[in-house]
């Protein structure tokens, strides 16, 4: 269903807003539904348009790791590193470059749900960054988010198939 | 003293294999020197002999009146268990033997010394001139490859199984209908070629050999992938394949002996046999789903007898294979869905006893039969009746190996364009050759009927199996490190990788539902999200209905920590409460702390161990490994809660003193990785951790942070010596309270902070 339905929106304006994106029933369902929206738009705009949507949407290309990289090109979009700067970015809310302890918190929150309670939130979030929290600043950082994923296959992970 | 106790052992074992082989030719030969005993014909093939002098095997039933038998010997009455039990310790001793020494199992795998074994007791057998049994196939079948597939199944890793299910089912379905077509055909034109003996072939006796010949076998590929440990995908890959061609294999039998027997084949026939893969295949997972039902809701119930719980879960899996088989449906995939729908639930229900239970006997019983079935192997292969023929044993092993090639080459060519993650030259070449033979084929082999052709086909599997087991398997893994393919990583799951996995199966299911597009993760958020609000009340008991994956996740890795606490340190390393489990680089300080570890009272140690232990019942280990000989360490021995008493009464005193004299400093905190059961007792856990890690970071130059915390321990320690007795009859008081309050604490595994206005209550 998706965007099929809304698409003779996005011919009329040419851009998209929240409430479109909210129009997605299952989205609406999904934990971290509203921070996916909030990703397709750049900080302060209220909307997005067809490029952009596509630009964000290319993070989930499947990577082709046939492609030389040869250093000139610009890293392209679907590579490993920027799909896990999109996913760290939707965690870091407020853009400061690091997942603070609060930012983690409101993660599982959403996650969890009413499931549990408060205490285990914080047991879990405080385990979480102790074992990731390299230079000790408790918070992570990209580079410590990238390391405690080095065993996931991102590139497996965060693609979709039909965008090939 | 160690080597000679080594040596003693190494020769002392081959030694009592050897009397044990002697025994059983004894046994053999008492067994023949009797009448044809009608039920030991089922299970062995009892010899026609006839009776020769037997007279210590007499009853005593004599004529004249004797005296009273003080001793008497009546070996008739337990010869069948006896000689069971007798073959089942020569496979067990000989696997042992295997191991103990040195440097074998490195080049040789287990698989061919256990065949190199069956071939011996074989030769030795029928050197004496008796008949040696064989693996019949209702023993096979039956008996000895449920336990195989159970275990297989029950452990089968689910996500990257399903996540390769497109592939798996692919090299299953067509790679073996393509073999099964290629070498039947190839052989029919050999044979036509060749004329002579094999005149007389006709092309339905040719597919049915191709039917039997060409399916991968899973005992044997689990066999010799267990010791090779290459990657996850390769072997979920291989092993995938090898469990789903069960039903291409079953239906493809059954349509060729039937027409073989009918004689003529039309188009309405071939459809059925389409209709009836279908059929197999769904009708054998049904089955198995339904009785994996049955066992979950079972388990539900099983609170108060504990004792039987895995039980039911080997019962229930027994029962859908004898299910499955009653209706011609495949029994291997039954048996897998059946442990693959149980497992979540039952985990969920059963004691971690009664877990440990299933997953030993488990292990325990597939490694027997596996044994078993090799050694038979060797047996039956000398003990068969051989017809010869060097064209047609030729010709079928270089096609066996040409079809796989061509056929994992071109599967692959397809596939690759489906698959996000492509498979390598590497990988095919992998796939390719461990596509191996085993002991099913042989057993299909010895259904068949048709006597004229049926030594021949024999011959010629055997040589197959043989070839594939023995010069593939001890090939493979030097192949492997030759090509440097990529092993198995030896990771142990973080709680962050736990959290980023979930966080990235919702985003992605979220950018699914805006493109529209519905994919595997769409598809299994609804099946979780179907699981979790129906299932789940169903068949789990109590209040673990409502846990989410995470919390259990982060229980067991609580209690994986405790363990590696007591396995690695004494109480001396105890008190190194600051580091966590494995990316802490504070030098843990050994003397310091040992002020810090107070003595509590004997019968407060008596009630926080009862505690514990009734507790301790309730929590989970999940395993991940599928290999048959290296399980993980199951941390859940007598001494957890040991453990658990020591870190908490280290903890306990830790925080006492934290709260009491440390400003709100969070860094300084300890990490609160406290588990509390159900019981009222606050029970604090820290990590210790021997890992790397840690260790390794000790030359750097601590953070200031840590410098302020040695300074703030040996205050703390100071001060805990203060009101450790306050705090004693402060803890006494409190359990009381702490029982009504447990109540409120809603999951028997709340991750709790006590609380810091419980212990401010003390200042």
């Amino acid at each position: 269903m998706g965007f099929n339905g809304t698409s003779p929106l996005l011919d009329q304006r040419g851009e998209l807003r929240p409430e479109d994106f909210g129009a997605i029933r299952e989205l609406s369902m999904n934990p971290i539904g509203d921070r996916i929206i909030s990703a397709f738009f750049s900080p302060g705009k209220e909307t997005v348009d067809f490029a952009s949507f596509v630009r964000i949407l290319a993070h989930f290309h499947p990577t082709e790791t046939s492609r030389s990289r040869d250093g000139v090109q610009p890293e392209p979009a679907n590579s490993r590193t920027r799909k896990l700067k999109f996913a760290f970015q939707l965690y870091d809310q407020d853009r400061d470059g690091k997942i603070s302890r609060e930012e983690l918190l409101q993660v599982l929150r959403t996650m969890l749900e009413m499931q549990v309670t408060e205490e285990q939130l914080q047991s879990i979030a405080e385990r979480a960054i102790q074992e990731a929290d390299l230079d000790q600043d408790d918070a992570i950082s990209f580079d410590e988010f990238r390391k405690s994923l080095e065993k996931v296959d991102i590139d497996h992970k965060m693609s979709i198939r039909f965008l090939s | 003293m160690a080597e000679l106790r080594l040596a003693r052992r190494s020769s002392f074992l081959p030694l009592t294999g050897l009397m044990c082989v002697l025994l059983l030719v004894f046994v053999s030969v008492a067994s023949a020197s009797r009448d044809v005993v009608s039920e030991n014909n089922e299970t062995w093939r009892g010899p026609a002999g006839e009776t020769r002098g037997d007279s210590h095997n007499q009853t005593n039933s004599t004529a004249h009146k004797k005296a009273f038998p003080v001793l008497s010997f009546n070996y008739e009455h337990v010869r069948k268990p006896f000689e069971i039990s007798l073959w089942i310790l020569l496979a067990l001793l000989m696997k042992l033997g295997f191991h103990i020494i040195p440097g074998v199992q490195n080049i040789v795998p287990e698989s061919c010394l256990l065949i190199g074994v069956g071939l011996l007791v074989g030769g030795i057998i029928k050197a004496i001139g008796e008949e040696a049994p064989v693996l019949d196939t209702k023993l096979f079948f039956l008996y000895l490859l449920p336990p195989i597939i159970l275990d297989a199944g029950y452990f089968l890793p689910i996500r990257p199984f399903t996540e390769n299910m497109g592939t798996i089912l692919v090299f299953a379905v067509v790679g073996t209908l393509w073999n099964t077509f290629f070498i039947g055909g190839m052989i029919y034109g050999v044979c036509r070629i060749e004329g002579g003996q094999l005149a007389s072939v006709d092309p339905l006796s040719c597919l049915l050999f191709g039917t039997i010949v060409s399916a991968v076998d899973p005992v044997a590929v689990l066999a010799v992938f267990e010791e090779i440990h290459i990657n996850e995908l390769l072997h979920i890959l291989v092993f995938g394949e090898s469990l789903l061609n069960d039903a291409v294999t079953v239906v493809l039998y059954h349509l060729f002996e039937e027409f073989t027997h009918a004689g003529t084949v039309t188009v309405v026939d071939a459809i059925l046999g389409v209709v009836c893969f279908f059929v197999v295949s769904l009708g054998g997972i049904l089955v198995g789903a339904i009785y994996g039902i049955l066992g979950a809701f079972t388990s539900r119930f099983t609170s108060h007898t504990r004792v039987i719980e895995p039980l039911f879960v080997f019962l229930y899996s027994y029962m859908a294979y004898l299910s499955a088989e009653v209706f011609h449906l495949s029994g291997i995939m039954s048996l897998i869905a059946c442990g693959v729908v149980m497992r979540p639930y039952v985990e969920a229900n059963v004691s971690h006893k009664s877990y440990t239970t299933i997953k030993y006997f488990l292990k325990m019983w597939s490694s027997v039969s596996e044994t078993l079935i090799f050694i038979f192997l060797g047996v039956s292969t000398v003990a068969g009746p051989h017809a010869w023929n060097w064209t047609f044993v030729i010709v079928t092993v270089v096609l066996c190996l040409v079809s796989r090639v061509l056929g994992v080459i071109g599967l692959t060519y397809i596939i690759n364009k489906f698959r996000i993650v492509k498979l390598t030259k590497k990988d095919q070449f992998i796939v390719a050759y461990g596509g191996l033979r085993g002991a099913i084929a042989f057993s299909l082999g010895f259904l068949l009927t048709n006597s004229e052709m049926k030594n021949m086909f024999l011959t010629a599997i055997i040589t197959v199996i043989f070839f594939t087991v023995i010069v593939q398997g001890m090939t493979i893994r030097p192949l492997v490190d030759l090509l440097a393919v990529k092993k198995k990583k030896e990771s142990k799951r973080s709680i962050n990788e736990e959290i980023h996995t979930q966080f990235l199966d919702h985003l992605l299911t979220g950018i699914e539902d805006i493109c529209g597009h519905y994919g595997h993760h769409h598809w299994k958020d609804k099946l979780n999200r179907f699981n979790k609000a129906y299932v789940k009340k169903w068949l789990i008991a109590g209040e673990r209905s409502t846990e989410p994956q995470l919390i259990s996740f982060y229980n067991k890795m609580e209690m994986k920590q405790a363990m590696m606490l007591v396995e690695s340190g004494s109480t001396a390393q105890l008190p190194t409460i600051v580091s966590s489990v494995s990316m802490q680089n504070i030098k843990p300080r050994g003397p310091a702390r040992q002020r810090a570890i107070p003595s509590i009272s004997k019968s407060r140690e008596q009630e926080i161990r009862k505690i514990l232990r009734a507790n301790l019942q309730k929590t989970r280990q999940r395993l991940r490994s599928y290999s048959r000989h290296d399980l993980m360490i199951d941390p859940f021995e007598d001494n957890v809660s040991e453990v658990r008493f020591r870190r908490q009464r280290v903890e306990m005193e830790r925080r006492m003193s934290h709260y009491l004299t440390v400003p709100a400093n969070r860094q300084e905190t300890p990490p609160v990785r406290k588990v509390c059961f159900e019981s009222e007792h606050k029970v604090y856990t820290y990590d210790d951790s021997k890992s790397p890690r840690g260790w390794t970071a000790e030359p750097d130059p601590s953070p200031p942070d840590a410098v302020s915390l040695l300074n703030e321990s040996s205050q703390r320690a100071n001060q805990s010596s203060e009101h450790r007795a306050k705090h004693n009859d402060e803890l006494r008081a409190k359990v009381p309270d702490e029982k009504e309050e447990q109540d409120q604490l809603k999951l028997s595994r709340c991750l709790s902070d006590p609380g810091p206005n419980k212990e401010e209550d003390l200042s």
